[in-house]
This record gives C-alpha cells, structure tokens and sequence, in this order.
C-alpha cells in the first residue's frame, strides 16, 4: 500500500529500526535530533533509546583498551545529554554504561593483578599499584592506591563488593585526610581494607596505565601470560556488552520488579489516588487488583497527559504511542483496571484537594528522581503532594533505578521544561495569543520532604536512602559529564 | 491540447512516481522570495539567512523538512547565492550525517514560477514533493497531510497539490495583516474551489464563478487561514508552470490560473488544514515581529531558543521567557523584562532595560539604555541613554549615545547613528542601495546623510521604493515585473499606515506585478480583475494563433471575454500587444527569421489589432507599441522582432507616422537601458514614416464590423 507509508517520518521506532543498518555517527545524530525536535519523550522510551545506541555505539568501536571506550562512550552521552539536558535518564543510562565498562575493566585488571601475584613474587602487586596509581590519577584516588599499599589485609569480599561502588562519598574526606593517611577519617578507615582485599584495587590505576605496567611484566613472564592478557581484553568489549544487555533487560522488566511489591502496599478498601498515565504504576494496581479490591482516583494531568490518562482508563494504555511500538503493547496486558472489577474514578487535577481527605494513599510515577530524594513528575504532582501532605497521606513514588539520577539539584527551575502553550491557549485565539503570556510547564519539581516512600525494582527505600542506590549504580566521576 | 506538446510528457511522470513507493521524499526550498519586503537588510543578504530568534530561517525551514522525514533537499537560492551556499556548507545540513541529501541549484531564476520551471528542465523530481520556502517556521509533521494527499492521487490523478494551512482565528498577529488570503473550500473534498487575496478594510467582494457556484452545493469560505507557504505537489504541478510561462507566483499565479482553468483540465488543488502544531511564513516584516514573538513564547515549541537546534547554540530559559546564553553579562542593576532572547557574549550595562526583546551575539547595550520590542542582531553596540522602540537594528551597527529610535525603524549592517540623533518612526537607514536599473545584487554605497544619522554617523535614509516607483510612473511592464515579482504584493504600495502597533509592514512595496502597470491608480479589486482578464486573454489568444485560428473566431473569443470580464481597451490592447509578441518570438525560438515572425503574425491577423487600435487614434497607437515593446524586451530578438512588427503595422495601415512618433517620443518608451535598446533598430522605420507621411497622405482603410 503505497498509502499507508509516506517516506520514514523520524520517530522512536524509525530511529531503533535504522540502527542496525546505519552509520553510527547517523545514527547519533539522528538520536540528537529526535530529543531536540521532542520526538522522544518520557523516561522510558529515551532510556530504551540510549541503551540500544550505546550497545551499537560499544559493538561498533574497535576498542584498544577500555580507557578509550570510557572516553568514546561519555563523549556520545555528553552530546545526548547536551542535546536535551532535562531527560535525564539519558544522562542515567549513560553513566549506567560507563559504571558497567569501569567494572569489567577494573575486574579484568584485578584478574590481571591477581595472576602476576600468583606467577611472581609476592611484593609485586605492592610495588605496582603505588607507583602506576601515582602518576594518573586524580588526588582522592592516589591516596587510595597509597592506602592499600599501606593498609590492612582484607577482611571480606562481601564489603568489599559493598563499599567498593560508593566512591562519591568518599572523596572530600579522603582528599582532606591525604597527608596523613594513616591517620584518618571514618571512611578512610572503612576503605582501606576494602580497596586493599585480595590484592584488588577497585579504584586502582586506569586500564592503559596497568596494561603497561602488566605488559612489562608479562615479557618478563613469557608467553604464557601475554596470551592470557590477549583473552581479556576481547573479554572487556564482551563483558561489556552483556553489560549493556542486561541492562536492556533491567529497562524490560522494570515494571514486573516494582510491581512485584504491590501486594505489600496496597491493601484491600483503600482508596489510591495516582495521576498521569504511567506504565509502570498500571502494572502495579494491575498486580494488586489480582488479589485485592480497592478504589482508583485518577487525576487527568491536563494538559499535557490527560488524553493518554483517558486512554489509560478505557483501553489500559495509550493507543499508538510509543510503547506499542516498542513491542510493549497490544497484549493482554493492558487491559483497563475496571475490567478486573477495580472502580476508577477521573478527576480534574483541581478537584485533588477537595478528594485528599478520603484518599489512602498516593501513587506518583515521576519523571526523574534526583539525587536529594525529591523528584520531577508530571505538572500537577506538586499539587498533589501538598496536598496529601496537608491530609498526612503517605505518597508512594514508583520509579525504576534508571530514572534514578544522580544530579542533583541546585536549580530546580532550570530542570524543568516548558511545553507547548497551544495545550492550554488554541493557537486560534489571537487576541490570547498576542495579549497573554502562557505558560505550560511540563514537570513539577516535589521536594523530597513530601515523599514518604519510593519503590524501585531494588525494593522500598525512604528518601533518604537514595544517595545509596545512586552510589551502587554510577560513579563519581561520572556525575557530570560534560 | 494538441499544441501543448511539452504537457505530454511531462504529464507521464508522476505515473512512474506512483508506482514506486519506495521513491525518496523530496523537497524544494525556494531560498529566494523574489522580492524586497526585507530591505535593507536583504541588500547584503539574503533572506533566508536573516535569523529570527537569533537562528536562520533556513535552519528552521530545514529542521521542519527533517522531522518530516524528507531524505532529498533541492534549494533554489536565487540572490546571494554565494552567501546561501557558504552557510549551508559548513551547516548540519550538508554533512554526511544530515538526515537528507541537500544539493543547492544557483538559478538565474527571477520569480518562484522560473525557478519551477527550472526544476521542471532538469527532471529532478521523482514522485511527489514538498515546495516550501526558505522562511517557512514550523513545528507540524507532514504526515498526515502527506497521506491524505497520497490517498486522494490513489482515487484521482487530477489532484496535483495540497495546500498545507493553519487555522488562525480572526485577527492573529501571525497572520498577514495586509493582504489576506482568502480560501473557498469544499468541506468534502477539501478542495480549493477558488482563491482570492483580500485586503482590509475594503468591502470584502469574492467573484466567484457559475460553474464553481453551480458544482458545489456546500462550500466553506474561509479567511482566517495561515498561508505558510508548504505546498505538496505531483511533478503534474511542474509541467504547469512550464505550459503557463507567464505564471509567476505560486498562489496568484499558479493556484489562480488552474483554478480558472479547472473546466479545461479538470486539475483540482486541495487543501489540508491543520488544527494543532505551528506554521507560519516569515513573509515580511510584520509576521517578522510576530512569529519572533511566537518563537520566544513556545508556540511553536519546540523550535525555541533553548533547544539550541545549532551546535554552538547554549540558550537556557528562565522564568518569564527569558531565554540567555553562556557568557552574556549582565550588570547587577540591569533589568531583563519577560520574552526577551540574549545571545552569547552580550553585555548590558547598569541600569538598561530589556523588555520583549532579541538580541544577538557580542552586542554591547550601554548603561540606562532602553530597549523594547526590538531586534538587535549581533555585533551591535548601542551606547548609553539610548531608547529604542520596535525596531531592528543589523549587525555591527551602532547607535550612539542618547540616541532615539523610534517605532519601525530600520537600521541595517554597519549603520553608525552619531550621538543624540533621533531615527524616525518607519525610517530605513542603511550604507547601501540597489543601484537603479540593475539587477537586485548590484548595491552600491549611498552617501552619508548627516541629517539622517547625525554628525560623524555613517548611513542615509533609504527611500521608499525609490527606483521601483520610477516604475509605477513610467507604467511600463516587463522586466521590471519578472525582478521582484512576489506572492502577493499586489498592492501593497496603496500601503495602510498600519491599525495596530506594529509599524514595519508599512514598508514595502516590491516593484509589483505585471498588472499594477495598467493603472497604478486603481482599487485593488479592478487590478486584480484587470491581472486575470490579461492572463486569460493573452493565454487564449496566444494559443488560438499557435492553432492557426481564423482571426474572426479568436475575435469573438476575445470580445466575449472582455464583455465577460468588462475590460477596458488599454487592457485588450496589452493583451493582444503580449500574445503577438509572444507568438513571435515563439517562431523565433523554432528558427525561422524575424522578419518571417512577424509577417506571418501580423498580416494574417490584422483584423485583431485592427479592433483594438483605433486606426485613427494616436494615444491608442502609441500605447499598443508601447506594450509590444516593453513585452519584447525580454524575448529573444526582440529588437529584430520589434522592427519587422513595426514594419509590418505600418504596412497594414494599422499604425501610422503619427503613432510611430508619438511612441518614440514617448518617455516611457526610453525610460530603461533595455527599452531603448530594443527599440533602437525601430528608428528606421519611424523615420521612413515620418518622410512618407509628409510626402503623401493615405488613407486609413477601416472595416467596421462592430
């Protein structure tokens, strides 16, 4: 039917359909473009985006040494994140990737380290990762690397996996305690076990710097060694992909994760009160609505998501949006919530005040959550939240790890995007046009204070506790990007 | 239509285009307007590199093609081409990475309908395409008006364009205040049945015909549409600017002229309306302002400032449509009202108010300035206690201390206003002008004029229309018209001081169309009839003289035509002047002499002149030489042509020594190079006259047949 398709109209699903079979500069390009045009919007779909860029992006290049691919891979998400800096989870996804790339390469080096500490002599390792650290790296990290070779034995491999991903608390009070390392603080304490464990140095020396220091070493060891190290470094470009695999993955099942949890939260007769549309939150009353009966209060979000409200209620998720595309849609499991006896009511987001009293409980799916504990979510969230704060209503936040971002932020006016004033005022009304300004702001920014829980596929965390997750999941260094 | 033989083959086209739907979308940009609606500013540039929210039109033209998923650009960049070309080199666009192939053609194109048929010559167009110009601002997708478009070629071959417009309601400052477009549409078929251009504040009157009247039974008559200039259309489209080669604009011309010709050919030209999204052409100054001032208030998000469509672009918005770029210093006591743009590297100093503003890179705006509704484009300075009111001022101008400037002002590039000089409401102070009687590029340095720009300022007050209303008074068509034919500045020089606060449209005045000629005196309403009588006249008789007709049926076509349309005798004899001419030089074109032309055009159809031209009337003779030679100035041969013509009048006793002199003696007749080149070699035949006249008397044979 020639009718039915009139060229390739840029889109998400175009745009993941291209990349098989495009440049991957086109392809980034492209991907620039479809954020600046907002083409792509919402969470979801930028995150399932810039995985699978990414995982071109990593299968693409012919990597030497995984230095290069940590620079190759921030020089792609610094052009993403500039393109539309207000989607974070581009930025999430990201760091995600070069977090997965820094592991695979330290765990490669320390399998490298570990085999010259069993073929040579026991000092080694003592000598090597002093001396390389020092040259490279940056302060914080040198009085680590000095810190293991003065440290104490390792204690246990579980901490050290635990405490070996949270370096961003670390680096004023290490940086402070540098003179005197020995001396030092709390966490210089905790850490010099852990980075000294099994002769592993998590933050030890970049790839390029102990290739060279190993390569020394292993034309001292011969053959033997040489090809061993070969294997590993195929193995990084590999491990790093299954990396970014899994992490594709994770994007999947993120909803069944976090809806794993309903049952434990919503309870049969209460009342819930949710607002916009929003993949994740219909998989968790979907869940809870198996064994339970309990009421839905929808608030539309006008202007900018009541249609896919409305379509959430009747059909159970947007008809012909993205996640339809993306394979998501057309089974069974968007079924409408009252098809499962569930009684939902829509309101206007005005009428959410007047409702809070009766309300048990509040169910927000936010944009992006920041690394404070507060969040941005559709406009009309923040209204909700003082709300429900006002009535002492609990607010529960559903939110995957990947909109988890670790920016935090200091202007929180600036994080938000102003939409298209025609949602609000018709472009046809030219008196209004000419005479008013109009604004239709896209997010709302909800301080962390009116947040009482957040369920991620890791489980319930107060807000309080998301600096944890946020120092599981992406490095320091990586904070900012650009 | 046997004597159409181009038609046949072209007319095959768009057949192949259907049958492959693979084929590549493609589209035309027309980067040239053919007009001066921006001058000065389109003196030095052009403009489409004019930037609106400090970013070129062009990026926003092509940016809106991109998201349409076009993959094949042609640009058509008529002035300035070196400057277009040089731009687009080092953009986005013409990197590997671009999202469509960009191939620039330089034209010598002097209106839309050459470069069309320009397009048409070098068979570039596969399947159907977009026609767009190079100011269109737009955030729609074209996909649903492209589908349906699609859909209504499926069920009929006849429907060769689709017109894509905005809804806007009653006066919206979007729109074009001065000529408005009015639309008559079939809601069921979404046909454009007719089309009219209006102006305010005269009786709105639409001439719509019997047949449209009696073919319709519901139509919709709509003038609150925004014409943005998007056009999809089928190669047929091509071939009809080829076959109609005096059609120059793509809606007064083009839409016009199949309309009226809808009972010959059937062609149907459709329009889709869209209610949501933004589209709007930056069409002159006034939509200038106004589309600014969409741009900066999101309506056509999210083509705004802080999407930094350009790589080097870092605009971030604050609070009240404040839009600012990296590095832009701001003194502590400045203030920076709502929906105002800052470009990078630009300073304000204490005291200086910002208000509703744009302003460009590295522009240094003194202390306890003030500056509202203005454009300042980059690299002007302007120095302390200054105020400006809605107006633009160029890039690397500068206005000097307590200066004021004043509504609608004008100041291109490199302008020096010296100290406390005041700058008149609707004043255009510029270094260059278009030097007389040139083609547009060639500009040349004005002298200062210290009255307009204060001592030691450099710059003076361009004039409105100063050569193009030379123009006006030497009524003369032709070349003139094919320089800055336009869309539709038919007539803008009765120019409306504007009713609201926006002063810039008043500009303007483009060296009009063919038809402002026949009386610049006349209501627009009479010109316009006037423009249609002649394109249908000179059409048809045109083509009855390629047919060979009998010169007796062509002249009861023409008389019906002009009772049906109630022309005057001026308009027949251009008409008949225009045809014959073009009957010529189309003999010329196939290689016969031009003696040979014009013997076998004249004599066999005498009876034609005979009934326009009163024999015994030298101001009727005059004026119909007039026409024939202001008309031959642009054909091939045409001072050969022009020669044997005269000859042949004067042989046919149907201009006498008397006509001949008074033509020749005519100011118009001589009023540019090109007039008195062509009618040079004529002199000969004025002076035979003139000898013959004195010697013997003639008597005047006349036939009336009335």
């Amino acid at each position: 039917m020639p009718t039915s398709k009139v060229g390739t109209t840029p889109s998400l699903p175009n745009f993941l359909k291209s990349l098989k079979h495009n440049d991957i500069e086109t392809s980034i390009e492209a991907f620039i473009s479809l954020l600046k045009r907002r083409l792509v919007r919402g969470s979801r779909p930028c995150a399932i985006a810039t995985v699978n860029l990414l995982l071109r992006v990593v299968g693409e290049e012919r990597i030497k040494d995984a230095h290069k691919l940590i620079e190759r891979i921030r020089d792609v998400g610094r052009r993403l994140v500039a393109a539309q800096p207000r989607e974070m989870a581009v930025g999430n996804v990201v760091r995600r990737v070069l977090e997965v790339v820094r592991e695979r390469a330290e765990a490669d080096q320390d399998a490298a380290a570990g085999s010259e500490g069993s073929t040579t002599s026991p000092t080694t390792p003592t000598e090597l990762t002093p001396s390389s650290g020092a040259h490279a790296l940056p302060k914080d990290l040198q009085i680590r690397a000095h810190g293991s070779a003065h440290g104490e034995k390792p204690t246990s491999n579980g901490v050290s996996d635990a405490t070996a991903q949270r370096p961003a608390l670390a680096s004023t009070n290490t940086s402070y305690a540098g003179q005197a390392p020995s001396a030092t603080s709390l966490f210089s304490i905790l850490q010099h076990p852990t980075t000294a464990s099994g002769g592993r140095s998590p933050y030890a020396t970049p790839p390029g710097d102990n290739q060279s220091a190993s390569s020394k070493s292993s034309s001292r060891r011969g053959e033997e060694a040489a090809d061993a190290k070969g294997g590993e470094k195929l193995d990084i470009k590999a491990e790093v992909i299954t990396g970014i695999i899994e992490l594709q993955n994770e994007l999947e099942d993120v909803d069944d994760e976090i809806a794993s949890y309903a049952l434990d939260h919503i309870h049969s007769n209460e009342i819930v009160l949710t607002h916009t549309s929003s993949q994740t939150v219909q998989k968790f009353l979907m869940t809870a609505a198996r064994k339970r009966k309990f009421t839905v209060v929808h608030a539309e979000a006008y202007p900018n998501d009541h249609e896919a409200t409305h379509a959430t209620i009747v059909n159970g998720g947007r008809k012909g949006g993205d996640e339809d595309a993306l394979g998501a849609g057309g089974d069974e499991r968007w079924k409408p919530l009252t098809s499962m006896g569930i009684t939902v009511i829509l309101i206007p987001d005005s009428a959410v005040f007047a409702l809070m009293s009766r309300i048990n409980k509040v169910i927000l799916a936010p944009h992006t959550v920041l690394a404070n504990g507060s969040l941005l979510a559709g406009a009309g969230a923040s209204t909700i939240a003082l709300a429900a704060k006002t009535h002492h209503v609990p607010v529960v936040v559903l939110s995957g790890v990947y909109k988890l971002s670790p920016v935090y932020p200091f202007d929180t006016d600036e994080l938000i995007e102003y939409g298209d004033p025609v949602k609000v005022v018709g472009f046809e009304e030219g008196r209004l046009v000419q005479g008013v300004d109009v604004v239709n702001p896209a997010y709302d920014w909800v301080d962390s204070d009116f947040v009482d829980l957040y369920i991620t596929n890791l489980g319930a965390h107060a807000p309080s506790y998301l600096y944890r997750i946020i120092a599981d999941h992406y490095r320091k260094e990586d904070t900012v990007l650009t | 239509m046997a004597p159409k033989g181009k038609k046949g083959a072209n007319a095959a086209k768009p057949k192949q285009g259907e049958e492959e739907p693979e084929e590549p979308l493609q589209a035309v940009i027309l980067a040239d307007c053919y007009e001066t609606r921006f001058n000065p500013f389109t003196l030095e540039k052009p403009r489409c590199l004019l930037t609106l929210a400090n970013m070129p039109l062009i990026e926003y033209t092509c940016e809106m093609l991109a998201g349409s998923g076009v993959e094949q650009v042609f640009l058509y960049s008529g002035n300035h081409s070196d400057q277009v070309e040089q731009y687009l080199q080092q953009s986005r666009w013409m990197r590997d990475t671009s999202p469509f192939s960009l191939e620039i053609i330089r034209s010598t194109s002097r209106s839309v309908g050459d470069a069309m048929r320009d397009l048409d010559q070098k068979q570039l167009i596969k399947g159907d395409f977009i026609c767009v110009y190079g100011d269109v601002v737009a955030n729609v997708q074209l996909e649903a008006a492209l589908t349906a478009h699609k859909a209504r070629r499926e069920k009929n071959k006849k429907a060769i364009m689709t017109m894509v417009l905005r809804e806007a309601g009653d006066s919206h400052r979007t729109n074009s205040q001065h000529t408005r477009p009015c639309f008559v549409i079939d809601p069921h078929t979404q046909a454009c049945v007719h089309y009219e251009q209006m102006k305010p504040r005269k009786s709105p009157r639409l001439e719509i015909s019997d047949e449209v009247l009696k073919d319709h039974p519901e139509m919709e008559i709509r003038s609150d549409l925004i014409d943005c200039g998007i056009d999809i259309c089928t190669p047929e489209v091509l071939a009809q600017w080829s076959d109609n080669f005096d059609w120059q604009m793509p809606r007064r011309g083009f839409v016009h002229g199949v309309l009226k010709d809808f009972e010959t050919f059937q062609l149907t030209i459709h329009t889709h309306v869209l209610t949501d999204g933004y589209a709007a052409r930056v069409r002159n100054l006034q939509t200038y302002d106004a589309i600014s001032k969409d741009v900066v208030s999101r309506w056509s998000y999210p083509y705004c400032p802080d999407t930094n469509f350009l790589p080097d672009h870092s605009y971030k918005m604050k609070r009240g449509f404040v839009y600012k770029e990296d590095g832009v210093v701001l003194a502590r006591s400045s203030v920076i009202g709502r929906k105002t743009v800052l470009g990078e590297a630009t300073s304000i100093g204490d005291d200086s108010v910002v208000l509703n503003s744009v302003v460009g890179r590295r522009c240094v705006i003194g202390k306890r300035v003030k500056i509202e509704g203005a454009y300042i484009w980059d690299d002007a300075r302007i120095g302390d206690d200054t105020v400006i009111d809605t107006a633009i001022v160029g890039n690397d101008a500068s206005v000097g201390s307590k200066c004021s400037v004043q509504k609608g002002a004008l100041i291109s590039y490199g302008v020096r206003i010296a100290d406390g000089t005041t700058v008149r409401e609707n004043t255009r102070v510029s270094q260059l002008k278009r030097k007389r009687g040139y083609e547009e590029d060639e500009v040349v340095r004005g002298n200062t004029d210290p009255k307009v720009v204060g001592e030691g300022g450099d710059g003076f007050r361009l004039e409105f229309d100063e050569d193009e209303e030379d123009v006006f008074e030497t009524l003369v068509a032709g070349v003139q018209d094919l320089a800055v034919d336009e869309d539709d500045s038919v007539s803008e020089f009765s120019d409306e001081e504007d009713e609201d606060e926006e002063v810039h449209h008043h500009r303007k005045t483009s060296r009009t169309e063919s038809f402002t000629s026949i009386g610049s005196e006349e209501s627009g309403e009479a010109r316009q009839s006037a423009a249609d009588f002649h394109h249908e006249a000179a059409n048809s008789l045109f083509d009855s003289l390629q047919k060979g007709q009998d010169p007796d049926t062509i002249q009861l076509e023409l008389k019906a035509l002009t009772l049906a349309t109630n022309a005057e005798g001026k308009q027949i004899r251009r008409a008949v002047a225009v045809a014959f001419s073009k009957r010529m030089a189309k003999f010329v074109e196939t290689g016969k002499s031009a003696k040979e032309a014009a013997s076998s055009t004249v004599s066999p159809n005498r009876l034609l002149i005979e009934r326009c031209v009163d024999a015994a009337s030298v101001e009727e003779q005059v004026e119909f030489l007039l026409f024939l030679q202001t008309d031959l100035v642009h054909r091939p041969q045409g001072s050969k042509l022009l020669l044997f013509a005269s000859f042949e009048l004067a042989n046919n006793d149907l201009a006498d020594a008397d006509g001949f002199q008074g033509w020749w003696e005519a100011a118009q007749s001589s009023a540019t190079e090109e007039l008195k080149k062509v009618k040079v070699e004529t002199k000969q035949v004025v002076d035979f006259l003139q000898d013959q006249d004195e010697s013997s008397e003639e008597e005047d044979d006349e036939e009336d047949e009335d």
